[in-house]
């Protein structure tokens, strides 16, 4: 039997203090257990609801999960994963102690070590690298795996420290972020008990809640049985888009045309809100200009949406009151910025902002605490009194090739958390090139993923029930701090105790005090927003404050772009593309995503069907791909595609096919043939592993999505603001071309 | 079927595939991989503009004649009197000829070959607590109670029209 060693380093808390209750009963295979404590925590991951949780805890282990009761949006409901944490965190699988590579990379074969031969390395290689190239060679890999913000503020405190290069951006939706912030300044989003309660209809685009925001359900059906209609725009025939009364289906990558093409109806028509416009906007003109080619019958062309539907679709927009959510998905093309400008002056022209019945939701500020404003990153981040080195900034949504390209000094050191980077970033084979030319990447996982096949360091990380964490949601409004509910197992470590532990260890021991716990880090980035004692276990969830979410945003007519009104026309937005390489037009103007049938007709003579991959309800990403009741529930890895698509290839249900482009292939995937897709279009779901078959990162290409060029700068850059130069992966536009195997 | 009869009702205007019920099924019940209680299916259906999927979780329904406790030889398979099915593993003999009587699939065998399947939580029941599943349902499609009490929850939701079938 393997023995687990405790680490004298690590802070020991009684946990006992944030117990809701205990001794508490919880039902278990039929029978009540007792269970000695009760927390109330919420779910981090990269998800709109952030739900409240109930962990029950027997001999600090977690026996069960349920929802919070309490919560106002997630009402005590929990989604698949959620439930699924239970098998995921007792796992015999993880991660269990340090482990040192003895094999090639990619071979995955480690020796275990102690957690003082781990730190020794890393120091070793650090310093190493340090005196070789210089700090700036080391970079930390991070993303939303564990989605809270604590521990990159406390590892962001290290790398500042010690002058590392330093990741910044976003691979998933700072494209459409600041597209919309071009538009409206500041982004809220309205509490969803309120627009259920007034809109007439909901205009959802992008997003499969079924799979990824399974809270808002409660609220559309609401809004369903006072007489709402939902329009749904999705080229997949999604859960959500089942429930609506009109679903839109455009040819990937033409949600801006769409938008542009409803533009266009509604002016020529004289449906939009004329008041709204001329209080509340600027250059309608221009808008006005840019839309006039974008005729029902052209519109009907480049999105292949009947023009029947969409007229129909326009004029409810127009005509009620109609609320605004859009996703993520619309932006994962290299025109994404411009695709969510297009929403957002669709919105702007429909008057659908700062009322009950009609907000334009995008994202919430709240979703990027550290850039609002919200939480006072600095604090945390530049310790007082320390010389903090300028450095240079690598944006994530390129950083495989600023691994490749990074010269002066190049990248040599990667430290990696809470992300896969070779499972998630686009095109596989190129990434693990990038990884293999490191002289030193270390992981922390809870599992032994694509990544730590890699790595030269496995460290072995906490579950987030098992660490404290900030993570405001980026959807709805109310808040709960992260608690630890038990205490980790084996010789497992919270990811930022890891960072204060390397930090000490590499001669900054007074800015890593040992006293300090998660909660102060939680005290020193947003203690003068919020309070923290009524956000925290056995309290919580709150309302954020007015200030940060205001109950009807936009409600005073005020937009905090530079006119102080809905910028039709950015002039903003023009001037920043004086100053760096990219597409800042001005006005939504609407082009082609990189790949594509009318944008690279050669290739797709070769590839003629576009690839879309949807985030499926069973994973987060590619969490949870690995545990059997996942694998039991979701089956082998399928492709969807359209009838049409599957007897030209004289494909049958159930085939096992091939699918490929000049960066990779898939074999054995299962095609799956029906409705869900349109001919030319196919859908492989995201977050499979490559080691296990399923990777749709083996077909993908490096296409940061705008408005800046940043593949240009080969993702290295002096200066960046993430609300002005977005980006965001071009993830959907791939083509590929299938085969019976 | 009494007026009493319990039934696990699905709505499936409202249920849009989550399938949250089918892990919060296993913690429940403690099941690994293997046995199943219930399993959402996805069908097809529509053309033209109006294709979509409809979603329909698939427990034991708790039949008012259960075909399953008439084809039990050892009298392992009883009808409560509020209709809920169970199964007695002291008399079950892993014979599967439950699994062949039943229209649904339901019977599963884990690793012990006995059977199993859904109880409708029916200690949760006792104990005026709803059913594992029907407690966590996002989009509360899932329902628990007689036939009257299910009909009050429906009327409330659509008895006015406002809520549609899908289609402008």
């Amino acid at each position: 039997m393997e023995q687990y060693h405790p680490i004298p380093w690590r802070k020991h808390e009684d946990l006992d203090k944030y117990a809701v209750a205990k001794n508490a009963p919880v039902w278990l295979e039929g029978r009540q257990v007792i269970a000695d404590r009760v927390v109330k925590t919420c779910c981090p991951h990269n998800c709109y609801d952030t739900c409240g949780e109930l962990a029950y805890i027997k001999d600090e282990k977690v026996i069960k999960l349920e929802g919070d009761p309490d919560h106002p949006i997630t009402q005590g409901h929990l989604c698949l994963k959620g439930c699924a944490n239970v098998q995921k965190i007792n796992s015999p699988d993880r991660v269990k102690y340090p482990m040192l590579r003895v094999g090639e990379r990619g071979e995955g074969k480690f020796k275990r070590i102690t957690w003082d031969e781990a730190l020794d390395w890393m120091v070793d290689k650090i310093q190493t690298i340090q005196r070789t190239y210089g700090s700036q060679a080391i970079l930390e890999y991070c993303y939303s795996g564990n989605r809270e913000h604590l521990a990159k503020a406390v590892a962001a405190r290290l790398w500042n420290l010690m002058g590392a290069s330093k990741l910044v951006g976003s691979f998933c939706l700072l494209s459409g972020a600041a597209g919309s912030f071009y538009s409206v300044g500041s982004q809220y989003t309205m509490d969803p008990q309120i627009w259920s309660e007034h809109c007439d209809t909901i205009f959802l685009v992008g997003r499969n809640c079924s799979a990824t925001n399974p809270h808002i359900y409660p609220f559309l059906y609401r809004a369903k049985e006072r007489g709402a209609k939902l329009i749904v725009v999705d080229p997949y025939a999604t859960g959500v888009a089942s429930k609506a009364d009109l679903h839109l289906r455009p040819r990937p990558g033409t949600d801006g045309a769409m938008a542009l093409g409803m533009i266009h109806w509604i002016l020529k028509n004289g449906l939009e809100d004329k008041e709204f416009i001329e209080k509340h906007t600027v250059g309608i003109d221009a808008l006005r200009q840019l839309v006039a080619e974008w005729t029902p019958e052209y519109t009907q062309r480049v999105t292949t949406i009947p023009k029947a539907q969409l007229i129909q679709a326009a004029e409810l927009l127009a005509t009620t009151n109609t609320h605004f959510e859009t996703g993520y998905g619309q932006q994962r093309y290299t025109n994404g910025h411009q695709v969510q400008r297009a929403l957002a002056c669709l919105a702007a022209v429909c008057g659908s902002f700062g009322k009950p019945e009609a907000n334009y939701d995008c994202i919430s500020g709240m979703g990027f605490p550290n850039i609002t404003g919200y939480a006072h990153w600095s604090k945390v981040t530049n310790p007082e009194g320390a010389q903090i080195p300028k450095t240079r900034l690598v944006n994530i949504a390129a950083v495989a090739t600023a691994i490749h390209e990074a010269k002066d000094p190049p990248i040599k050191g990667v430290i990696s958390y809470r992300g896969g980077l070779i499972s998630q970033q686009p095109d596989v084979d190129y990434t693990i090139e990038a990884v293999k030319s490191l002289d030193m990447f270390v992981t922390i996982e809870q599992f032994m993923t694509d990544d730590t096949d890699y790595a030269d360091l496995v460290l072995p990380a906490c579950h987030y029930l098992e660490q404290y964490g900030l993570h405001p949601s980026y959807w709805h409004n109310y808040h709960q701090i992260l608690v630890p509910v038990c205490q980790p197992p084996y010789e497992c470590v919270p990811d930022l105790e890891i960072f204060e532990e390397l930090g000490r260890r590499l001669g900054y021991g007074e800015y890593f005090p040992r006293e300090r716990t998660g909660l102060d880090y939680v005290r020193m980035l947003i203690g003068e927003e919020c309070d923290v004692d009524a956000a925290v276990s056995p309290n919580g969830p709150v309302r954020h404050s007015e200030k940060w979410c205001p109950t009807i945003p936009y409600q005073d007519g005020k937009f905090d772009t530079p006119s102080g009104k809905v910028e039709l026309y950015s002039a903003q937005m023009a001037q920043r593309g004086q100053q760096f390489p990219g597409e800042f037009c001005p006005v939504p103007k609407f082009f082609e995503p990189a790949e594509s049938t009318y944008a690279t007709p050669e290739l797709a003579k070769k590839y003629p069907l576009n690839v879309i991959s949807q985030h499926p309800a069973f994973r987060t990403h590619s969490q949870y791909y690995n545990l059997p009741w996942i694998k039991e529930m979701e089956g082998p890895a399928k492709v969807f595609l359209s009838r049409k698509d599957a007897q030209d290839r004289k494909i049958k249900d159930g085939d096992r096919v091939r699918i490929f482009n000049d960066r990779g292939e898939l074999r054995n995937i299962i095609a799956k043939v029906g409705i869900r897709v349109r001919p030319g279009v196919v859908e492989l779901s995201s977050g499979m592993w490559v080691k296990l078959g399923g990777s749709v990162n083996k077909l993908t290409g490096v296409y940061p999505a705008g408005p800046r060029d940043i593949l240009s700068e080969n993702g290295i850059l002096s200066e960046y603001q993430p609300l002005l130069d977005g980006n965001t992966g071009g993830y959907f536009n791939t083509l590929v071309q299938i085969e019976k195997m | 079927m009494n007026d009493n009869q319990m039934i696990l009702y699905i709505d499936t205007r409202r249920c849009m595939g989550c399938r949250a019920c089918e892990t919060a099924c296993k913690l429940e019940n403690g099941l690994g991989a293997g046995p199943r209680f219930t399993m959402v299916t996805e069908v097809e259906s529509g053309s033209g503009l109006d294709e979509r999927l409809d979603f329909l979780p698939i427990p034991c329904q708790h039949c008012g004649d259960a075909p399953c406790v008439k084809a039990c030889p050892t009298g392992a398979l009883h009808k409560r009197p509020d209709g809920i099915v169970l199964g007695d593993d002291k008399k079950c003999i892993g014979c599967h000829e439950c699994l062949w009587a039943c229209p649904f699939g339901v019977p599963q065998f884990g690793a012990n070959g006995l059977m199993q399947k859904c109880t409708m939580c029916y200690q949760r029941l006792d104990a005026g607590q709803r059913p594992a599943c029907a407690q966590n349902c996002p989009a509360q499609a899932i329902l628990c109670g007689t036939a009257q009490e299910i009909s009050a929850i429906l009327r409330q939701r659509y008895a006015d029209g406002n809520f549609r079938r899908p289609g402008v």
